[in-house]
């Protein structure tokens, strides 16, 4: 089936948010009830989490008709569980210690704070932290509208977080500013450089990418709360492991269901930008106040304030977060830049010094009119003048060019 | 296997229905609705140059398609 590429990246990203904000009711409900303790809960997701992952990815793995089921309902690139490669670990590593630090966070956070609508807001912060990082990484300096957008959400965020009490708690934008936001950067780049990269000459698939990171997050997670218990004393281990086993089948349901989330993110993140796909995946933020509406119903979180004037600040704070997410996503421009190169330059530097030009994503080489085909992927169109124009214009070897903007695209994924 | 792009000039008209046509067409991997010197960017991805003839008579066929130019890929690196 042929679609456009951009209605399943949104499709990925929005179902990876509304399933995000539904674990984040039933973690509350967990908090609340069963294990109030943050780091025996990180502990025991990741414990339980890897049995549950592994028999959800063997599932995916059984074959029928020749294709993995994985492969026809998740991920096309997917053929069955399989052990994780050498080129891969570099990437499963850190994405592992992003992962272990933002679950212990955010179950920190929200163990404090309480209610998930309250919660999700702040870790979309995680956008402003991207801009920056893809603007160190790509030497780029961000646009005015990326600027603006990542703070608009950044407010909104904010804003949104504080309409329950009407207060800012010190403590939780601590575990905001520097634990959770860090964490999920770390956790998103390695993710999409983790599908990014090519496996037996076939695309990363996700579904064992979210297996691998469980598991080594899982290692990371228990070495971490054992030397923790160890230096200050506590047992957070002990209730880990006793929570796992005690609390088996509400840790089982939550890490099930995170597990779709991740896949889906992880998909989305091969698709488009990392600060896009986070973007989108911000509108969580909306779907988690019907979530936190139906828990404080049902008495599982203290109920939501009907003083007209927190009630002012959430909605606009939750505005501000989608208008920020739209403009940010929309501002996308691709472009096919069509090249002539002279006689006597050597095809293959002159392929290298294409690829080594930012927001370059595909250099073909091919036989016909043109010499190179060459794809781009940035913000705005005076991006593409100052970054890629002038810098084509420096490569001696480029004899004529024809840049030609994409306007719409479909593809067969 | 071969990837190509197959770089399409239009006649005016309805090119939503051209689009529509060329999206049935298998080994069809990405059609790019461009501005510029041609109209449409389509990427192709076949077992043989004899496939390739066949997928390129097919998008010629189409309704609409004034001018194919095809450029067969020799390598290519993408992210």
């Amino acid at each position: 089936m042929k679609i456009r590429r951009k209605y399943l990246f949104y499709a990925l990203a929005f179902a990876s948010a509304i399933i995000t904000a539904g674990v984040s009711a039933i973690d509350a409900t967990i908090i609340a009830f069963h294990i109030p303790d943050p780091w025996a809960f990180g502990l025991s997701c990741f414990l339980v989490g890897t049995i549950i992952t592994l028999l959800i990815v063997l599932v995916f793995s059984i074959p029928v008709k020749g294709k993995s089921l994985g492969s026809k309902i998740i991920d096309p690139s997917f053929k069955r569980l399989r052990l994780v490669r050498k080129e891969e670990l570099k990437y499963h590593i850190p994405a592992a210690v992003g992962n272990s630090a933002l679950t212990i966070g955010y179950f920190a956070l929200l163990s404090i704070l309480g209610d998930p609508s309250a919660v999700i807001p702040f870790s979309q912060i995680v956008i402003l932290y991207l801009i920056i990082i893809e603007s160190i990484i790509e030497k780029d300096m961000p646009t005015l509208s990326e600027i603006q957008s990542s703070l608009i959400v950044t407010f909104g965020a904010i804003l949104g977080s504080i309409s329950l009490t009407g207060g800012i708690n010190l403590q939780s934008l601590a575990i905001v500013f520097l634990v959770i936001n860090p964490a999920w950067v770390l956790f998103s780049i390695y993710q999409r450089k983790l599908k990014l990269i090519k496996i037996d000459n076939k695309p990363n698939d996700a579904l064992n990418i979210r297996f691998w990171n469980v598991v080594f997050a899982c290692i990371f997670t228990t070495v971490i709360v054992f030397m923790y218990d160890a230096l200050i004393g506590t047992n957070h281990f002990i209730m880990g492991i006793t929570a796992s086993i005690e609390h088996f089948n509400w840790v089982a349901l939550t890490m099930g269901i995170t597990f779709f989330s991740l896949v889906f993110y992880i998909r989305a993140l091969g698709i488009g930008k990392a600060s896009v796909t986070q973007a989108v995946k911000a509108s969580s933020v909306l779907f988690a106040i019907p979530f936190s509406l139906v828990i404080s119903y049902f008495n599982i979180i203290p109920p939501f304030s009907t003083d007209p004037v927190m009630i002012l600040i959430k909605i606009i704070g939750t505005t501000l977060v989608i208008l920020g997410i739209v403009s940010f996503a929309l501002a996308l421009v691709k472009a096919y830049v069509f090249i002539s190169v002279k006689p006597g330059y050597p095809i293959e530097e002159t392929m290298k010094e294409l690829w080594n030009i930012r927001g370059v994503t595909r250099v073909a080489a091919t036989a016909g009119k043109y010499d190179f085909m060459v794809k781009i992927r940035i913000r705005t169109l005076v991006k593409g003048y100052e970054k890629i124009i002038r810098k084509l214009e420096g490569i001696e070897a480029i004899n004529k060019y024809k840049w030609e903007s994409v306007l719409k695209e479909w593809e067969e994924i | 296997m071969i990837n190509a792009y197959i770089l399409l000039t239009m006649r005016p008209g309805n090119s939503n229905n051209t689009i529509k046509e060329m999206r049935k067409i298998e080994n069809v991997e990405k059609i790019s609705v461009v501005a510029g010197e041609y109209d449409i960017v389509v990427r192709v991805h076949v077992k043989d140059l004899e496939k390739l003839l066949e997928v390129t008579n097919e998008i010629q066929m189409v309704d609409g398609v004034k001018k194919t130019t095809t450029q067969v890929i020799e390598k290519e690196i993408a992210l």
